[in-house]
């Protein structure tokens, strides 16, 4: 017991966390009605995939995972501003940020 | 690992892409382009087209240089590889930039003027994202290629940025971005770690193991959502609607090749091995593509949304030939791509052109035959090559997709696939019949004249539709040549 417990958990714990974060993400996309919401829960999924790859680094021995997650980082950062900025656009056409408000393309 | 002078040279289609950009970037600082002034100088609005005249001369001229200058090989460590398969990719991204940016120049004038310079600079990084990707053979640089290449059309797809339906358009097709990405990289992380590497040949080395099945299976679905393969294609008819015509006549074929060259160099390239893996779940999402991609488009009445669905149904069929895996069906990819590439942006610059004064909807379309002749029949001849007819683009693209499907013993596929051509015969020619047959509405204005460039672009996507009809095989062999020499047989 000591032993376990001194090692921490082990890849398949961190893994298991990760999916539970992504799935996490993955709910809060589709039943968050609030944009900013909907933004934090893709964020939740990005954080999931740099888990997983810096714990894969860690099982490897290797910088591979690390470096990709800092790259990953980088680029959720991007996607994310412009994100809030289209947020914003939203506000300011239909005074509301549910993601019900923008609703009339049909067909 | 510092580059050296090779690894640029090898690197130039890219890099001469960016350099367009900075140049756009620069002359739109330079010249007083913006409006807010209180007298604006004379001669202002000419200089403001100039911006869209310096992008679209830059992507040409990088297009004609892929003809003069040749540095074949990999670079950066192997990084990336600037082979036929790539080339030929990065000429469909040019010219689709290049059309688009063609197409682009009069609706930007005249919707926002003030803000062109940032509208050619995304769309020309959109580019540069795009012949990045097309030589990427590793894993980091294929991810953040694809985001050049993404995250400007997010931006492009706002323009209409005080529209509440530009908005809304631009909204889905960045929650679906933004969430599809999340996905790929998830899968991608599998797949990292299944191979511990980043390299995409080393992916191949290894044996599959379930979990780099679930990285397959996770790539395969950000993927389908990027390309917008069902079940993941409700983005596109909206967004189709609602953003900038030019601009969808860009999204609906440059993005597409950028998927499709990066589920080639994960799949084709590095995971082939693992084939029986991937093979059936693709031909189920292809079959599934076609099929209701056809069957959504029946009944719509708005042109737009009935391109948006021949769209979904032709990523379908685009699948099929992904996924048949040989040269001959890689090959035919490119050349589908290439044909794709002129006939729905030529269809979506009319779209444009018509848009001006009219609505998308199909009455009022009526009789336009009668007041536009030549508007009419090239968007006869493109919804013809949409449809397959002989002697255009889109007929030799069907047919040698089902030759190969037909080879790879994909007979029910086949058969589908001609059904299928049959009923979206219909659909195409319903939007025919309303330009033709039936009588103009009460009143109807005839359309505004045509801007030059708008015109220009029309003639020039014509130009490839029947051109790529009448004499096919000066496409055709390029393509099947980059395909064999990237499968090495």
């Amino acid at each position: 017991m000591n032993e376990i417990l001194a090692q921490g958990p082990g890849p398949g714990a961190w893994m298991l966390l990760a999916a539970l974060l992504f799935a996490i993400g993955v709910y809060g996309v589709l039943t968050r009605r609030n944009l900013v919401a909907i933004l934090v829960s893709v964020e939740l999924m990005a954080n999931a995939v740099n888990l997983n790859l810096v714990t894969l680094s860690r099982t490897h021995g290797s910088l591979t995972g690390q470096s990709f997650a800092l790259f990953t980082i980088a680029l959720t950062v991007a996607e994310v501003v412009v994100g809030l900025a289209l947020v914003i656009l939203v506000h300011r056409t239909h005074r509301d940020i549910d993601a019900d408000a923008p609703s009339r393309l049909r067909g | 690992m510092t580059p050296t002078a090779a690894d640029l040279a090898v690197l130039a289609v890219p890099l001469l892409v960016l350099a367009v950009a900075l140049a756009v970037f620069a002359v739109d600082l330079i010249l007083p382009l913006h409006a807010g002034r209180p007298v604006e100088p004379p001669g202002v609005g000419t200089v403001r087209r100039g911006v869209g005249a310096v992008a679209a001369l830059g992507l040409v001229g990088v297009l004609a240089a892929t003809w003069l200058v040749r540095a074949d090989g990999p670079a950066m460590g192997g990084a990336f590889v600037q082979d036929a398969y790539a080339l030929y990719l990065q000429r469909i991204a040019l010219l689709a930039g290049a059309l688009g940016v063609l197409g682009s120049i009069d609706h930007a004038d005249r919707r926002f003027p003030d803000r062109q310079g940032e509208y050619y600079l995304m769309l020309v990084l959109s580019v540069a994202g795009m012949t990045l990707l097309a030589g990427a053979r590793e894993l980091v640089l294929l991810v953040v290629a694809f985001e050049l290449m993404g995250i400007p059309l997010y931006v492009l797809a706002a323009m209409h940025k005080t529209e509440a339906e530009g908005v809304e358009g631009a909204l889905k097709l960045y929650l679906v971005g933004a969430v599809s990405t999340a996905i790929t990289l998830y899968g991608l992380s599998f797949l990292v770690a299944h191979a511990d590497s980043t390299r995409i040949a080393e992916l191949l080395a290894r044996e599959p193991t379930p979990m780099a099945v679930l990285g397959m299976a996770l790539v395969l679905a950000g993927m389908g959502f990027k390309v917008g393969a069902v079940p993941f294609h409700l983005w596109i008819p909206d967004t189709y609607q609602s953003a900038p015509a030019p601009f969808v006549a860009f999204l609906s074929v440059g993005p597409k090749a950028a998927g499709f060259a990066a589920l080639v160099r994960i799949f084709i390239e590095g995971l082939n091995a693992a084939r029986d893996a991937w093979w059936p779940v693709l031909l189920a999402i292809a079959v599934a593509t076609m099929v209701l991609g056809n069957l959504f488009a029946v009944p719509q009445r708005n042109v737009r949304r009935i391109l948006a669905f021949s769209g979904i149904s032709h990523i379908g069929l685009l699948l099929v030939a992904f996924g048949i895996g040989t040269a001959q069906g890689l090959g035919v990819l490119l050349f589908y791509l290439t044909a794709y590439t002129f006939t729905n942006m030529g269809a979506f610059f009319v779209v444009q052109a018509v848009g001006r004064t009219r609505s998308d909807d199909l009455d009022d379309w009526r009789g336009l035959a009668r007041q536009h002749p030549a508007l009419s029949l090239a968007m006869l001849i493109f919804l013809l090559s949409l449809g397959g007819i002989p002697f255009v683009a889109g007929f030799w693209a069907k047919l040698m997709l089902f030759w190969a499907a037909w080879e790879r013993g994909l007979g029910l596929v086949v058969f589908l696939g001609v059904a299928l051509a049959v009923l979206a015969l219909f659909y195409y020619l319903k939007v025919a019949r309303s330009i033709y047959i039936e009588a103009p509405a009460e009143g109807a204005e005839p359309l505004p004249p045509l801007g030059r460039p708008t015109a220009f672009a029309i003639a020039i996507a014509l130009a490839g539709v029947v051109g790529m009809g009448v004499v096919p095989g000066l496409f055709l062999d390029p393509a099947l040549a980059a395909a064999r020499a990237l499968l090495g047989g």
